[in-house]
């Protein structure tokens, strides 16, 4: 009896010590978070040893300030999803998050597995591999479709110049606009107006020289951007506040959006959705009409904290998630985002999404999507991008060019 | 000595530990919640960190910064801009509150309650449902559309969006400082009032030689933490316009979160942080030099 009890004992003891928990937060989003549910729930039956606890991000301006409000006060996650580029640097730079490579040789067999060879170079911070890339979405147009035929258009436009011809007929200034331009006040909201028409003008050109630590963007397309969007605020063919919804409720006929509003616009706005017309980010005039035009690739990745009680186990969880391709199927059911793969238009598992006209839309533009600059201080930089470049261009407050070039005089001094 | 020793034996050992037990609690919770973090601030304000790294000398190199730091100098300004909005704009309508409250009869405690519930109110809830009411397509828009056809930038125009800020603050206070008002007029004996009434006083004169006058320590006290919660605005601007339009909502305690936790730079946030307390202080000192007079009702 007394050896029975001792084993058991043993068993139990073992079996604690053996058990490890890792919390791990995902993106305050519902559909991804269903997705992480579901995982996790399949993972924890599996592996009593690894137990896995899924919080979402908690509620802050933004998952940054989050995250970082936690590792100031000690009680970080052990990994966590939802992480960009910018941001990983800044993390890498203070020491906060732990290099995939690491773990050698399984590493690079997950790299393998889950295609994505070329897509994670452009993702080395500093030489190292501290991301592990979920999902790419470029951001396209949305356009209404409806309103456009009855202007005449079977098809959205594509330059500055046609733009402003349909502005001139939807246009009132009042209660009607064509597009919306810029994103928002926010700093993450360059990245889906001046950056994106940065990238689309130049077919892809970083807009930061990381190596030299300058400003790009003071070039030709940066001031032909700059003309648009002042040339938009002036003959009040965009606003400052558009309002609530403003292209469903057709007070615009344009924005730019991600895959993650598609779920959320087919239940809210069932009528309108089969009305939306896609395009790439208009360009300039003279650029060439056979080239492909490029747009911004809001790409999240999953990072392991330094302060992660156990790594390898937290590695073992993500190899066994992105190993497996029926979960980037389980994923795309549950968020429609593009998993980040050079596999989607050609592996058969992902054929049957190509049927759904926004997913193949986004699957179109995973080619030439371009993800944001790695540089340590992108939340300055884009703060400043909001104050010298993007609200003077708004409120209209001197030349385009003259903004401009005080911009870049300006995010030159927060780069060097 | 012999002194010392005298003194001690006034009290018994039990008292003694009586005593020190009272106190224990209060200066733990004080050492824990105060003394810890006053210390820590120092520190971080004659260092540079970054949550992980330890905290490296630079002595005053933050202090130094200050001055050299064009948005510490627009906040300072912007902070100038919603003085001059909400300081005159509290004082007026909490002090119309509290007058009307002295006229009413019946229903007083409930009107001082309805009044009360905005002051104890989630400042993100009300952040929400405010930047909806004033939106370019809000209720209020689309009234004034209907109306008069047009339609106020509420929260887009530089000046417009501190007053409508300032339009919420004010519509958050008015119940608080409206009460301290009132114990304020509830206190002037109603015998002046009367002899003034005797001497042929009109209600003009009796407002701004008597009321106004001898309500100096209450419109002090209001005029005080009103300044103080102008340096401690957050919230709204936070919530409604993200420190925008043309950063002329940004306050001191959006550039010392922004700094400490989106440019991870503690200390130097920390320093912002100390040298906001003094101006604060001073500007309160100034004020009470000033405006504050001494009243006796004997």
């Amino acid at each position: 009896m007394k050896r029975v009890l001792m084993f058991l004992l043993v068993v139990l003891i073992s079996g604690l010590g053996f058990s490890v928990k890792l919390t791990f937060w995902t993106a305050p989003n519902a559909f991804q978070e269903e997705f992480w549910k579901s995982i996790v729930t399949q993972w924890n039956k599996l592996r009593p040893d690894i137990q896995i606890e899924v919080q979402t991000i908690p509620a802050a301006g933004s998952s940054e300030e989050a995250i970082l409000s936690a590792l100031a006060a000690g009680n970080a996650p052990d990994f966590s999803e939802n992480i960009f580029s910018g941001f990983a640097a800044q993390l890498a730079d203070i020491g906060a998050i732990y290099a995939f490579d690491n773990f050698g040789a399984d590493f690079q067999k997950l790299i393998e597995a889950r295609k994505m060879k070329s897509i994670i170079e452009s993702w080395k911070i500093k030489g190292k591999y501290y991301v592990f890339p979920i999902y790419s979405n470029p951001m396209i147009f949305w356009w209404r479709g409806d309103l456009l035929k009855k202007l005449g258009y079977n098809e959205p436009p594509r330059t500055y110049s046609q733009i402003y011809e349909i502005s001139k007929k939807f246009a009132d200034g009042k209660k009607k606009f064509t597009m919306q331009v810029i994103s928002g006040r926010n700093w993450w909201d360059r990245w889906f107006d001046f950056i994106t028409y940065y990238y689309a003008a130049t077919s892809g050109k970083p807009y930061i020289d990381i190596s030299k630590r300058k400003v790009n963007f003071g070039d030709d397309a940066g001031k032909q951007i700059s003309e648009f969007i002042y040339t938009m605020f002036q003959n009040k063919w965009t606003a400052i506040e558009l309002g609530t919804n403003p292209f469903y409720n057709g007070t615009i006929l344009a924005k730019i959006t991600g895959p993650w509003e598609v779920n959320w616009a087919k239940e809210t706005f069932p009528k309108i959705v089969p009305e939306i017309w896609f395009s790439a980010p208009p360009v300039p005039d003279n650029y060439p009409k056979d080239k492909p035009v490029y747009t911004f690739a809001d790409t999240k990745g999953l990072v392991i904290y330094s302060t992660c009680k156990d790594k390898k186990a937290a590695f073992e969880f993500i190899s066994w998630v992105f190993s497996n391709v029926q979960n980037d199927v389980l994923w795309i059911e549950k968020t429609q985002m593009p998993p980040a793969r050079e596999d989607l238009t050609t592996n058969p598992a992902f054929s049957k999404f190509m049927n759904d006209k926004f997913f193949r839309a986004y699957s179109s533009f995973v080619p030439y999507a371009v993800p944001p600059a790695l540089i340590d201080k992108t939340i300055d930089i884009q703060q400043a991008m909001t104050t010298y470049l993007i609200e003077p261009l708004m409120y209209l407050k001197g030349k385009p060019v003259d903004i401009l070039n005080k911009a870049v005089k300006e995010i030159n001094k927060i780069l060097f | 000595m012999s002194k010392e020793r005298s003194k001690r034996s006034k009290f018994g050992r039990k008292e003694r530990l009586f005593g020190y037990s009272i106190i224990i609690p209060y200066i733990t919770y004080t050492a824990i919640f105060w003394g810890y973090p006053f210390i820590w601030m120092v520190v971080l304000a004659f260092t540079k960190w970054n949550y992980f790294s330890k905290p490296t000398f630079v002595g005053l190199e933050n202090f130094a910064r200050i001055f050299t730091d064009s948005t510490f100098m627009r906040i300072a300004l912007n902070t100038l801009n919603f003085l001059a909005y909400l300081i005159p704009m509290v004082l007026t309508f909490s002090l119309l509150f509290a007058l009307a409250l002295t006229k009413v009869k019946f229903g007083k405690t409930f009107i001082m309650l309805s009044f009360l519930v905005a002051n104890v109110s989630s400042g993100v809830a009300y952040s929400l449902l405010f930047s909806n009411l004033f939106a370019i397509n809000g209720p209020i828009n689309r009234l004034l559309d209907k109306f008069f056809g047009i339609t106020i930038p509420w929260f887009s125009n530089p000046q417009l969006a501190v007053f409508s800020i300032c339009i919420i603050i004010t519509w958050k206070f008015i119940g608080y400082y409206g009460l301290i008002l009132y114990a304020g007029l509830l206190s002037i004996p109603q015998s002046l009032y009367e002899a003034a009434e005797l001497d042929g006083a009109n209600k003009s004169q009796i407002f701004w030689k008597i009321t106004l006058p001898l309500l100096n320590p209450s419109l002090i006290t209001v005029t005080v933490l009103a300044i103080m919660l102008t340096f401690g605005i957050f919230t709204e601007p936070y919530m409604i316009t993200g420190g925008g339009p043309m950063q002329r909502t940004t306050t001191f305690l959006i550039y010392m979160y922004d700094t400490a936790f989106k440019r991870i730079n503690p200390s130097y946030a920390t320093t912002v942080a100390i040298v906001t307390a003094l101006v604060s202080y001073a500007i309160v000192m100034l004020i009470r030099k000033f405006f504050e007079k001494e009243v006796s009702f004997v």
